[in-house]
């Protein structure tokens, strides 16, 4: 039933388009997507997937990478733009739920008006691949709690989804580590390689491009795609205790989103021309290539996906806090 | 390794839209060139607004190839008026002019050229061969030595600027405090953000606008003769100056290694590079050559070398993300709108980039050959238009592209303001080039150091523990004292010729 | 009155010390609130800023006495300056630019562009009217072709929302 709504919807969007042009001729110009984070691999895919709805759009559209602040930096821009279609925000979990969670956001996820599902992104904590210090990740947990704030990490960004599911992991083994933020992901990841830092996270992406330079030590997934994905290496699924990093998976996703003031009418055709793009097989097969998984949710799934998070989120930002005030105690 | 990147940069430079840019790239290059008082520079800053929407490689194509269009352009009024278009060609009058009034003027333009698109083959050899090799080097380094390796990068732009060191060093000063505006990414704070538009620092392409070109619109319009309109009398070279190029193939040679050996030392840059090649060409030719009276291999030499620097220049932009000079710390900047990081991260996940651009590099070159040398009397006849045209209209462009950045008017500003403070600048002696790198190398500066203070267990001493960073460290010093040695000096030396002639 | 490079210079040494005093200002206020002036390089968003303006300061000082001991072993200006009218032309051309800017987005493109054109050409001493107007006209009109049939930007249409559908 649903499904022939969307076709009549459709169907009725393409007979309008002639009248349409003259009275409400969008998109006329360049369509921005605010990126939260720098360049790197979450960036070429998203680059990727704005390549083919801007196709469908007939219009360029630009990736504009503004890092900072846990991606809220993005965010603020983005809400400041005038909500008129040109500006589309990539919305990480990070700067959508996580930063209003902790309290350094003034925006709910009901604040902006979702178009589709980006993609997820599963990811694993992982070590240089000539580091045998550590068997596994619980001989690595046992040896960093005895030695509080003697080992480095990266998580990239400080503050961000990544960084929040370490810190919950390493909170139960009362690990206590220094977290190096990074601008530029390919950075950290050669200073993970290059045995400066003592682990890191690594993403799908990086390692189905270098992953012979990292020995993969958790999957932080219970997903047993997602550890086949990093070749099948452990995950949180084969630990004996519980992270509480459960039923989140997949856990790195985003969601294209707008202001929530945006003429239903534009967003209608944003929607649409996102839909076709993530459907596109093309795309899709480039996009796996680079690590990325569309998700096939629409708009209407968006309350029942980004709603329960909220709550969960909320114990790894105390793993955060946590992080913090044990760092400031050495 | 390096098959394989040009390999796969083939299929992002052979497109239509990057071919076409390239091309169009020369010729806005040797138009901005020919005109007195813009450049490469000036050319590559005014186009940066559009660039930074295209993909990258077409992108890159067209900027790099207004960068090579405007080395060789400042030839054209060097030899026919006797102005250089760009400092870059100050050296090519000493011989281009006094064949033009030999009566070899198409002679002249056409080695001119020739010299400049085979000396930037030469450099973009450097760079295929060294860039990869350098970047690989440089994978191993971390933090410690991308931090000293910043701070090379500014301080020596600062030694080699015009105006004194102490200016220099205050400018770039400046440029890393521009650079901290916005969010911090270890803290999470935000620093200096009085303007929600400023959450992500200023807009480089605004910076560099309002710096460069429109402080030297002001001085322009300072400087007078808006209205003079020099006679000039059509020329039209042939390809037979290739082989009156090719006859003085070991000075070609020598000079295109003198230029991309300085073009790849940061600091140096072309205007030097080519005075240096001059003046060794000059002192390993014959005296029946004629140095000084219409020489060709005085052209040849000059126009060889400043081209090949560009090439050189381009070695560790590309290998390290660290500018020598402006033009390439502005190439830097939309390298990283454009989405990609500059080091040695480019030429290991993204080669088909790495490799695209050493096509296009090449490919300008060849451009420039033809281009150039077909299209002589349009370039001749550019050099009629008054300035009393061209500021109105760079102005509007500076404008209407700012604008088109993000449709800011914030931005447009931001623009004004540094016009303002660039013309301050320029009007108290205060180089510019140390401020824009030092905006560009301000976050890779600052992240690093923190960064290296963060991963050391024992503090500052993580600078010296590792070698290469230590080299570095040692590196900075001495070129510190030996500026204010060779400073010192030069104010004793001027002091006692002031001492000795009482006027 | 003639103005000379040392008038400049001073001026440019006005503007580092105010941004010196900018950067010490917002540490201590600003970033103190916002808890990251104090602690290690993790949490410490001023240490570094304070640092180089420090290093700014410094040469700034180092800059004046050095000024000092020049004028006292009367070494004389260095440059003859040029005389304080010569500088009009340029503040004129700056004042337009900066009132082109102002009214772009008030008053749009179309009507704002051929006036600061014309206004510029004015000034760099063109005297005949058609040289002036048809060749502003004709820019405007180019440049607004360019921008907005070929690279898709729209230009600011101001409170008459004018915009040619090219």
């Amino acid at each position: 039933m649903k499904h022939l709504t969307t076709t009549l919807v459709t169907a009725l969007a393409l007979t309008a388009v002639p009248l349409a042009t003259r009275a409400e001729d969008f998109p006329r110009r360049t369509i921005e997507l605010i990126f939260p984070w720098g360049p790197g691999n979450a960036m070429a895919g998203s680059q990727l997937l704005a390549d083919a709805m801007a196709d469908e759009l007939g219009v360029s559209m630009p990736v504009i990478s503004t890092p900072g602040a846990a991606g809220t930096k993005a965010f603020m821009i983005a809400m400041n733009k005038p909500a008129d279609g040109y500006t589309i925000l990539d919305g990480y979990v990070a700067p959508l739920v996580l930063q209003p969670v902790l309290g350094n956001a003034d925006w709910t996820y009901d604040d902006f008006i979702p178009l589709h599902a980006a993609s997820s992104n599963a990811f694993a904590i992982g070590t240089s691949a000539e580091n045998d210090r550590w068997a596994d990740f619980e001989e690595m947990m046992a040896y960093c709690a005895e030695h509080p704030g003697e080992l480095r990490y990266t998580t990239g960004s400080r503050n961000n989804l990544p960084h929040m599911v370490i810190a919950k992991a390493l909170q139960s083994y009362d690990c206590v580590a220094q977290n190096i933020p990074y601008t530029a992901n390919a950075e950290g990841m050669s200073d993970l390689k290059n045995g400066v830092l003592d682990f890191g996270f690594i993403n799908v992406g990086e390692f189905q491009q270098n992953g012979d330079n990292y020995a993969i030590k958790l999957v932080l997934s219970e997903l047993p795609a997602s550890a086949e994905a990093f070749g099948n290496a452990p995950s949180i699924a084969d630990l004996d205790i519980d992270l509480g990093l459960s039923g989140l998976a997949p856990l790195g996703w985003n969601w294209w989103l707008v202001h929530k003031d945006t003429p239903p009418e534009r967003v209608e055709v944003l929607r649409q021309a996102m839909k076709a793009a993530t459907a596109n097989p093309e795309v899709r097969a480039k996009a796996a290539a680079l690590g990325f998984a569309f998700l096939d949710w629409d708009w209407d799934q968006y309350d029942e996906v980004v709603g329960p998070v909220a709550g969960q989120l909320k114990a790894m930002g105390d793993a955060l806090k946590w992080e913090e005030e044990e760092l400031s105690k050495l | 390794m390096l098959a394989q990147s040009l390999i796969q940069g083939l299929d992002q430079f052979f497109t239509p839209l990057t071919l076409i840019l390239t091309t169009l790239g020369v010729i806005f290059g040797l138009v901005v060139g020919a005109l007195p008082g813009l450049g490469p520079l000036m050319g590559i800053v005014l186009m940066l607004p559009f660039a930074v929407d295209m993909p990258p490689v077409s992108a890159m194509g067209f900027l790099i190839a207004i960068g090579v269009g405007g080395s060789c352009g400042g030839s054209i009024s060097a030899i026919l008026l006797r102005i250089p278009g760009t400092p870059l060609a100050a050296a090519t009058l000493f011989d281009g002019y006094p064949m033009a009034q030999k009566g070899r003027a198409a002679d002249a333009i056409g080695i001119a050229i020739s010299a400049s698109a085979l000396g930037g083959l030469f450099g973009g050899l450097v760079l295929i061969l060294t860039a990869p090799v350098l970047a690989d080097f440089a994978s191993n380094f971390a933090p410690p030595e991308y931090a000293m390796l910043a701070l090379t990068g500014l301080i020596s732009i600062a030694v080699v600027s015009d105006g004194s060191l102490l200016k220099g060093l205050m400018t770039g000063a400046l440029g890393l405090l521009i650079a901290t505006i916005g969010t911090d990414e270890f803290s999470t704070g935000f620093r200096f953000a009085f303007h929600y538009e400023m959450l992500n620092g200023f807009h480089i392409v605004a910076i560099v606008v309002g710096i460069f070109a429109v402080s030297e619109m002001a001085q322009q319009v300072q400087a007078g003769n808006l209205n003079e309109k020099p006679t000039v009398k059509p020329v039209r070279p042939g390809f037979r100056s290739v082989l009156l190029t090719l006859r003085h193939w070991k000075n070609l040679l020598r000079s295109s290694t003198i230029g991309a050996a300085f073009g790849a030392l940061p600091g140096v840059g072309g205007t030097i590079s080519t005075f240096a090649s001059y003046a060794v060409a000059k002192a390993m030719s014959k005296p029946e050559e004629g140095y000084g009276k219409g020489a060709e291999g005085g052209v040849v030499a000059t126009e060889s070398a400043n081209n090949a620097t560009v090439g050189g220049a381009m070695v560790p932009t590309l290998a390290l993300g660290i500018p020598g000079e402006a033009a390439s710390a502005v190439l830097i900047g939309a390298m990283l709108i454009l989405g990609f990081f500059p080091g040695p991260a480019l030429f290991a996940d993204q080669p088909e980039i790495a490799g695209g651009i050493f096509l296009v590099y090449l490919f300008s070159n060849v451009s420039l050959l033809v281009v150039g040398i077909v299209m002589t009397p349009v370039f001749v006849w550019v050099l009629r238009l008054k300035k009393s045209y061209l500021v109105p209209v760079v102005l509007l462009l500076c404008a209407i592209g700012t604008f088109a950045l993000q449709s800011s008017v914030f931005d447009l500003w931001v623009m004004m303001g540094f016009g303002v403070v660039g013309i301050l600048l320029r009007a108290g002696g205060y180089p510019l080039a140390p401020l824009v790198i030092g905006v560009i190398l301000g976050p890779l500066l600052e992240n690093n150091l923190r960064r290296s203070l963060l991963i050391s267990r024992e503090g500052y001493w993580i600078f010296l523990d590792r070698p290469v960073s230590a080299i570095l460290v040692a590196a900075n010093v001495l070129l510190i004292a030996s500026a204010i040695f060779w400073t010192i000096r030069l104010r004793k030396a001027q002091r006692a010729r002031r001492a000795e002639s009482p006027d | 009155m003639m103005i000379r490079k040392i008038h400049a210079e001073w001026l440019v040494t006005l503007l580092f010390v105010g941004v010196v005093a900018l950067v010490f200002q917002q540490a201590a206020t600003d970033m103190a609130r916002q808890g990251i002036a104090s602690g290690g390089p993790y949490d410490n968003a001023a240490a570094y800023p304070k640092a180089i303006a420090a290093l700014l300061g410094g040469m700034v000082a180092l800059q004046l006495a050095l000024r000092l001991l020049r004028a006292r072993s009367d070494e004389g200006p260095d440059a003859p300056g040029v005389p304080l009218r010569a500088l009009l032309r340029p503040a004129l051309m700056v004042a337009i630019f900066a009132l082109y800017l102002g009214s772009l987005a008030p008053l749009g493109y179309h009507l704002t562009t051929p006036l600061m054109l014309a206004a510029l050409m004015l000034l760099a001493g063109i005297r005949n009217p058609v040289a002036i107007l048809v060749p502003a006209l004709l820019i405007s009109l180019g440049f607004s072709f360019v921008f907005e049939a070929w690279l898709k930007i729209v230009l600011p249409g101001g409170f008459l929302h004018l915009n040619i559908p090219w």
